[in-house]
C-alpha cells in the first residue's frame, strides 16, 4: 500500500478502514450509507469528512478487501455498492484484535492500579 | 492473492478517462443524497446544498487521493518528468546538440571499444555446450634451454611471469597418453595444430590458404555437424587412409561457389591430392579466435604434405621430446576442470618425468587444465593489453565530457533559480524537484547514448580497419550484441547521474524569497564545494588534470613512434614493391626451382619503369629471421650472439641500396659449381674479425643432417641493415647466394623491385609474369616496403594517432569548459568589475585579475594532474620505445601546451573584462 506524503497520521488511516471494513459486515452497501453509518453509530462522536472515505474505499479495494460495482439505492438512483470479500473478511477480524489489544493496553497505563480490567 | 486482486484492480483503472467520470458521478450522487437528506431535515435547497459541501470537505482532495490509488506513483512520476524534460531540452536546442553531441562521442567510443573486448574476452567458441570444453597446456620454469626436457618444438612457448613459461603444444605420446588414461574425465579428446600458409588448386586456380591439422575426434569432441557432405572421422585419420578435405563454409564458397557442391570435388594442396568430404558449419572457425582455418585434413596427412613444422615423418609421431601437437577434451558432465586437472596431472608428470635427463628433471613442465569455453588465448594475448589502453583514453574523455556539462548544468541551474523557487514555494519536496532534474539528465545522457550507439558503429568499423592492419585474416568480429548494448545503456545512465546530481542537488538549494523576487547576480556563487573553491571550479581543475594526463600519455606515444620511424634501417625503404612466390608448394623441385627463380628474377629487372630487381628467401623486416650456426672455420660461434642467414639472388645489395663496404657484392658471377662465397655483415666482422680483414676468410654454414656442413669464403663486407626486427641492435648477418646451395633448399622467394615512382604500378604485369611463367603458383603478400614496415608498427601507430587525437579532444573539451566558466563568473562579476575600474582601476590590471584565476585554477589541476601521470604512465610502459615514462621532456611539453591552451581559453573573457564599461556595469546592479 501506499502510504502518501501528506496524508494524516498512520493511525487514522488504519482505523478509518477498520470502520469500514466493520459497517460492510451486514451486506453491500454505499459510500453515503457508509459515511451516515459511522456517524450515526458511533453517536455523532466520530465525525469523518465524507471526503476522506473515497481516498479509503480505493486503498480497499486495491488491497482486495472490497470489492465495488454499481447497483440501484433506495430511490431508484444509481449509486456504488461496496461489499466485503473473504480477504476483508479476515482483515477485519484481524485488525479489530490489534486494536482491542492496542486500547487494553492504552488503558492499562492510564490506569495502572485497575487490575485485569 | 493480494497481489492477483491488486493486478486486477490496476487494469480496471488503466482507463483513465472512464474511471475518473465514474469517480466524479459517485461524488455527485453522494453529493445530491445528502442534499437530499438535508432538504428532509427541513433545511433550504441552498443551505442543504452548502451543508453537504461542508459535511463532504474538499471534493477536489478527495479526487486527487483517490486518483493517487490509481497507478504507481513513481511511474507515473517518472512520465510526467520525462514529458517536462523533453520539453525543457526542446526549449533550449543550441545547449541540447552540443550536450547531446558530446555525450555521443564520449558513449559511442566506449561502447566500440567495449564491444571490441566483448568479442575478445568474453565470446564462446561457436559450438555446443562450450563451457565444458578445456584446453591442455603445460607448466615450466623457465631456465636454460639445454635443460629442457624439449629436444625439439614447432609452435608458441610463451612466458607466463617472470620465471615460467607455458605452452598448449605437446609430445604424439603425450596425447595418446591422455587419451587412454582420461575415459573417467574426458568423454573425447582431440589434438590439432596449423598447416601454415599452403598452395591449394581448386578447380583450376592456385590460391594460398592456412588450414588446420586434426585427429580423428576433433569435429565429434566440438560437437559440430556439416552443413555439406561430412566431417573428418577417426577412420580418415589412419595412415593408409585416402585423403580427405573438410572445408570451411566461407572457404567452400569462395573456391566452389556455393558449399552445397564442394563434397566430391578434388583439390590439390601443395600438389597432393584431396577428395573434398564435406563443409563445416557457417561460423565455425575451429578453436582459435586468432586464425580461421580455410580447410582441416586429418592429422596423419602431414606424412603426405611434409610441410615445415609439426611431425612430416612417421617417426615424429613416437619422439617423446618433440613437441608439436596441441590438444583440447570435453568433460564429462559433472566434471570440473580442477577435477580433471587432479586426475591427469599425476599421469602426465610420471610419464615427462621417464621421457627427462637427472638434468632435465629439475624443470619438468607440469599439466594444466584450463578453460577451454573461449578458445585459445593467442588473440587475446595480443589485443587485450593494448584494448585497455585504449579505454582507459576513452574512458577519460568521457570523465572530462562529464565534468563540462556538470558545469554546463551547474550554469543552467542559476538561470533556473526562479522556477525552482516557485516550485518550492508551491510544495514540492526537494527530493521530488532533485529527482525531476536527474530524469532530465538521465533523459539527455539517454538520447547521448542512443546516438553514441550509431556513432559506435562507425567507430567499430573504424577500429576494425585500423587494427587489422591491411591483413586480410583479422578474426577479430565485434558486434553490437545486446550485452554490448546493456553496458551501453548503464554507461548512459550512470554517466547522467554522474554530470546531473550535483547541479541538481544545487538547483534546488534555493533561498526561496530572494529569488521569486528576482535578486540578480550579486549573490555569492554556489554554496557547495571544498573549502573556498567552488564546485564549479573544482570540476574545471578535474578537467585540466585529466587533459593533462591525455597529453603525457599521447607525448609518449608520438615520441614512441617517431622514434620507431627514424629507426635506421640500413637500406633504402621507399619505392620498393616487395611479393612472395612459392614454387615449390605449386610442384617445383631442385634444381630446376633455382633456374625459375633467377630467370623471373631477370625478368621482373626487365619491367620498364622498374629500376633494379632482387630476391631474397625470406623476408628481410616483419617475419623474424632465419638463424643458424655460421661461424668462421676453426672458431666457436660466440654464445649470446646468433647468426642469421640470408639467401639472395644477384644484385641484392645495390636493389636494397645497402653500401658494400670492403670487397665485392653477389652477383651473377656466384653459379652453382662456382667458388661458394658469402658477403657478411659489418655486425659479424665485428664479432669474429675485430682486428683481422675478414676478406678471403672461411666460415662453415652448419646444417642438419642428412646435409654436412658447407664451406664459403668471405668475399664482402656490407654495412649494418635491419633483419627481422626493428628494434634492437644490428645483427650479425651471413648473406649467401641462393643459387648455390650453401644453405637449405629454397622454398619460397621474396622479390623486390625497386621502381621510378609508385610501386604498386607494376602489380599487374608482375602478375602477368608469374601467370605466363607458371600459372600454379600464386603472387602473394604484395606491398611495398614501406607500407609492411609500417605494418610491424601498426599499433604503436595507433597509439600515436588515436591518442593524439584523444588528448587534442580532451583539451579542446577542457578549454571550452575554461572559457565558459570564465565567461560566466566575469559576467556574474560584472558589477563588481564596473566598480574597480570607477574607483580607478587599468585595464591591464582587470585583466591580470582575471588571469589569475584562470592560471590559479591551471595550478590546481597540474598539481593533482602531474602526480597522476607520473603514476599512471608506468602503466603503459609496455608500448614504449627508447622513452622512458616519466620521462621529464615529454612532461614539460605537455605543460607547455596545456598552458598555453589554458592561457588562450581565459583570454577572451579577460579581454571581456577589460572591455567593461563602468557605467553600464554599476547600473546593471
Amino acid at each position: 500500500m501506499r502510504k502518501q506524503k501528506d496524508e494524516p497520521i498512520d493511525m487514522l488511516q488504519g482505523t478509518l478502514d477498520l470502520l469500514i471494513l466493520r459497517t460492510l459486515l451486514f451486506g453491500p452497501i454505499h459510500g453515503h450509507a457508509i459515511a451516515k453509518s459511522i456517524e450515526r453509530t458511533s453517536q455523532d462522536v466520530l465525525r469523518v469528512d465524507h471526503g476522506s472515505l473515497y481516498p479509503a474505499l480505493q486503498r480497499l479495494e486495491r488491497r482486495g478487501s472490497i470489492t465495488a460495482e454499481w447497483g440501484t439505492s433506495e430511490n431508484n438512483r444509481r449509486a456504488r455498492y461496496y461489499r466485503l470479500t473473504a480477504a476483508g473478511r479476515k482483515q477485519l477480524t484481524a485488525e479489530t484484535g490489534k486494536w482491542e489489544c492496542l486500547t487494553e493496553a492504552i488503558a492499562r497505563i492510564l490506569n495502572p492500579n485497575r487490575e485485569g480490567a | 492473492m493480494r497481489w492477483w486482486s491488486e493486478l486486477k484492480y490496476l487494469v480496471r483503472k488503466l482507463n483513465r478517462k472512464r474511471a475518473e467520470q465514474e469517480l466524479e458521478e459517485e461524488i455527485r450522487l453522494h453529493m445530491e443524497m445528502e442534499t437530499r437528506e438535508k432538504i428532509a431535515d427541513g433545511l433550504s435547497w441552498e443551505e442543504a446544498q452548502y451543508a453537504a459541501r461542508r459535511a463532504f470537505g474538499s471534493v477536489a482532495l478527495a479526487t486527487e487521493d483517490s486518483r493517487a490509488w490509481w497507478g504507481f506513483r513513481i511511474l507515473e512520476e517518472l512520465w510526467q518528468d520525462l514529458h517536462y524534460g523533453a520539453r525543457m531540452l526542446m526549449k533550449q536546442p543550441g545547449f541540447t546538440l552540443v550536450v547531446v553531441v558530446t555525450l555521443a562521442l564520449g558513449i559511442g567510443a566506449n561502447t566500440a571499444i567495449l564491444s571490441f573486448m566483448d568479442s575478445l574476452l568474453l565470446r564462446s567458441l561457436p559450438v555446443s555446450d562450450p563451457t565444458s570444453l578445456g584446453v591442455l597446456n603445460w607448466r615450466a620454469p623457465s631456465g636454460s634451454g639445454r635443460d629442457s626436457v624439449i629436444h625439439r618444438g614447432s609452435g608458441n612457448i610463451w612466458r607466463d611471469g617472470p620465471s615460467t613459461r607455458m605452452s598448449g603444444i605437446f609430445p604424439y605420446p603425450a596425447f595418446e597418453l591422455i587419451r587412454t588414461n582420461s575415459a573417467a574425465v574426458f568423454s573425447t579428446v582431440f589434438a590439432y595444430y596449423p598447416t601454415g600458409n599452403v598452395n591449394v588448386m581448386a578447380k583450376g586456380q592456385a590460391e594460398l590458404g592456412s588450414g588446420e591439422f586434426v585427429s580423428g575426434d576433433y569435429f565429434r569432441g566440438l560437437a559440430v555437424l556439416p552443413s555439406a557432405g561430412r566431417l573428418i572421422i577417426p577412420d580418415d585419420d589412419r595412415v593408409d587412409a585416402p585423403a580427405v578435405a573438410v572445408l570451411s563454409y566461407a572457404y567452400s564458397q569462395r573456391r566452389f561457389g556455393d558449399a552445397a557442391s564442394a563434397p566430391g570435388q578434388s583439390i590439390l594442396i601443395n600438389n597432393i591430392p584431396f577428395s573434398v568430404a564435406g563443409v563445416a558449419p557457417p561460423g565455425f572457425f575451429g578453436v582459435d579466435p586468432a586464425a580461421a582455418p580455410d580447410f582441416y585434413v586429418p592429422l596423419r596427412t602431414n606424412l603426405l604434405l611434409r610441410l615445415r613444422g609439426g611431425a612430416n615423418d612417421p617417426k615424429d609421431y613416437l619422439e617423446q621430446n618433440y613437441y608439436w601437437l596441441e590438444m583440447m577434451a570435453r568433460l564429462r558432465p559433472g566434471v570440473s576442470l580442477s577435477q580433471a586437472q587432479a586426475a591427469l596431472g599425476p599421469v602426465f608428470h610420471q610419464w615427462v618425468n621417464a621421457t627427462a635427463n637427472d638434468r632435465e628433471r629439475a624443470q619438468l613442465p607440469e599439466l594444466m587444465i584450463r578453460e577451454g569455453a573461449t578458445g585459445l588465448d593467442t588473440l587475446r594475448r595480443q589485443y587485450s593489453k593494448p584494448l585497455y589502453v585504449l579505454l582507459a583514453l576513452v574512458a577519460l574523455i568521457l570523465a572530462i565530457a562529464c565534468a563540462n556539462i556538470a558545469n554546463l548544468l551547474l550554469t543552467r541551474a542559476t538561470a533556473r533559480r526562479r522556477e525552482m523557487a516557485v516550485r518550492l514555494s508551491m510544495g514540492a519536496g526537494r527530493l521530488r524537484l532533485i529527482r525531476q532534474l536527474l530524469t532530465e539528465s538521465v533523459l539527455l545522457a539517454s538520447i547521448g547514448g542512443a546516438v553514441g550507439v550509431l556513432f559506435a558503429m562507425w567507430a567499430i568499423r573504424f577500429l576494425t580497419f585500423l587494427l587489422a592492419n591491411g591483413g586480410e585474416d583479422f578474426t577479430l568480429r565485434p558486434e553490437l550484441n545486446w550485452s554490448v548494448l546493456g553496458a551501453a545503456s548503464a554507461l548512459a545512465l550512470l554517466t547522467g547521474i554522474l554530470f546531473g546530481l550535483a547541479p541538481a542537488l544545487q538547483a534546488t538549494r534555493v533561498d526561496v524569497i530572494p529569488a521569486l523576487k528576482g535578486a540578480q547576480a550579486g549573490q555569492p556563487g554556489s554554496r557547495y564545494g571544498f573549502g573556498r573553491i567552488s564546485l564549479s571550479q573544482a570540476l574545471v581543475v578535474t578537467q585540466i588534470g585529466l587533459s593533462l594526463l591525455m597529453l603525457v600519455a599521447a607525448g609518449l606515444f608520438v615520441r614512441t613512434l617517431s622514434n620507431l620511424q627514424s629507426i635506421q634501417l640500413g637500406f633504402n625503404r621507399e619505392d620498393l614493391l616487395l611479393f612472395t612466390l612459392n614454387a615449390r608448394q605449386a610442384g617445383h623441385k631442385d634444381p630446376e626451382i633455382i633456374t625459375f627463380y633467377s630467370e623471373l628474377q631477370k625478368r621482373f629487372g626487365a619491367i620498364p619503369g622498374v629500376r633494379s630487381a632482387s630476391s631474397t628467401h625470406h623476408q628481410m623486416i616483419g617475419q623474424g629471421t632465419e638463424s643458424g650456426d655460421a661461424a668462421p672455420v676453426g672458431k666457436q660461434p660466440k654464445p649470446g650472439f646468433s647468426t642469421h642467414i640470408l639467401m639472395t639472388g644477384p644484385d641484392f645489395f645495390s636493389t636494397m641500396q645497402i653500401p658494400v663496404l670492403l670487397g665485392r657484392a653477389l652477383d651473377d658471377r656466384d653459379r652453382p659449381g662456382s667458388l661458394a662465397v658469402a658477403v657478411v655483415s659489418e655486425a659479424y666482422v665485428k664479432t669474429y674479425f675485430p682486428d683481422q680483414n675478414p676478406l678471403g676468410q672461411h666460415i662453415s654454414i652448419s646444417r642438419r643432417p642428412p646435409l654436412k656442413d658447407r664451406d664459403v669464403e668471405i668475399v664482402g663486407v656490407a654495412a649494418n641493415a635491419r633483419y627481422g626486427d626493428l628494434k634492437g641492435a644490428f645483427r650479425d648477418i651471413v648473406y649467401l647466394p641462393f643459387n648455390q646451395g650453401s644453405y637449405y633448399p629454397v622454398d619460397e622467394m621474396t622479390f623486390a623491385l625497386r621502381s621510378s615512382g609508385d610501386p604498386l604500378r607494376y602489380v599487374n604485369t608482375v602478375r602477368e609474369i608469374v601467370r605466363q611463367a607458371d600459372p600454379r603458383v600464386p603472387v602473394t603478400d604484395v606491398k611495398t616496403q614501406a607500407a609492411q614496415i609500417d605494418q610491424t608498427m601498426n599499433q604503436e601507430i595507433i597509439f600515436a594517432r588515436l591518442g593524439a587525437a584523444f588528448a587534442v579532444l580532451a583539451l579542446l573539451i577542457a578549454c571550452v569548459g575554461l572559457y565558459g566558466t570564465m565567461a560566466y563568473t566575469v559576467a556574474r562579476r560584472t558589477g563588481e568589475i564596473g566598480i574597480r575600474m570607477a574607483l580607478g582601476a587599468q585595464r591591464g590590471a582587470v585583466v591580470w585579475m582575471v588571469l589569475r584565476e584562470v592560471f590559479a585554477l591551471a595550478a590546481v589541476g597540474l598539481a593533482a594532474g602531474v602526480p597522476s601521470a607520473l603514476g599512471a604512465s608506468r602503466f603503459v610502459e609496455s608500448f614504449l620505445f627508447e622513452v622512458k615514462p616519466n620521462s621529464p621532456a615529454t612532461l614539460v611539453f605537455a605543460v607547455a601546451i596545456l598552458l598555453s591552451a589554458v592561457l588562450l581559453a581565459g583570454y577572451a573573457p579577460a579581454r571581456k573584462a577589460s572591455r567593461i564599461d563602468p557605467m553600464t556595469a554599476v547600473r546593471h546592479e
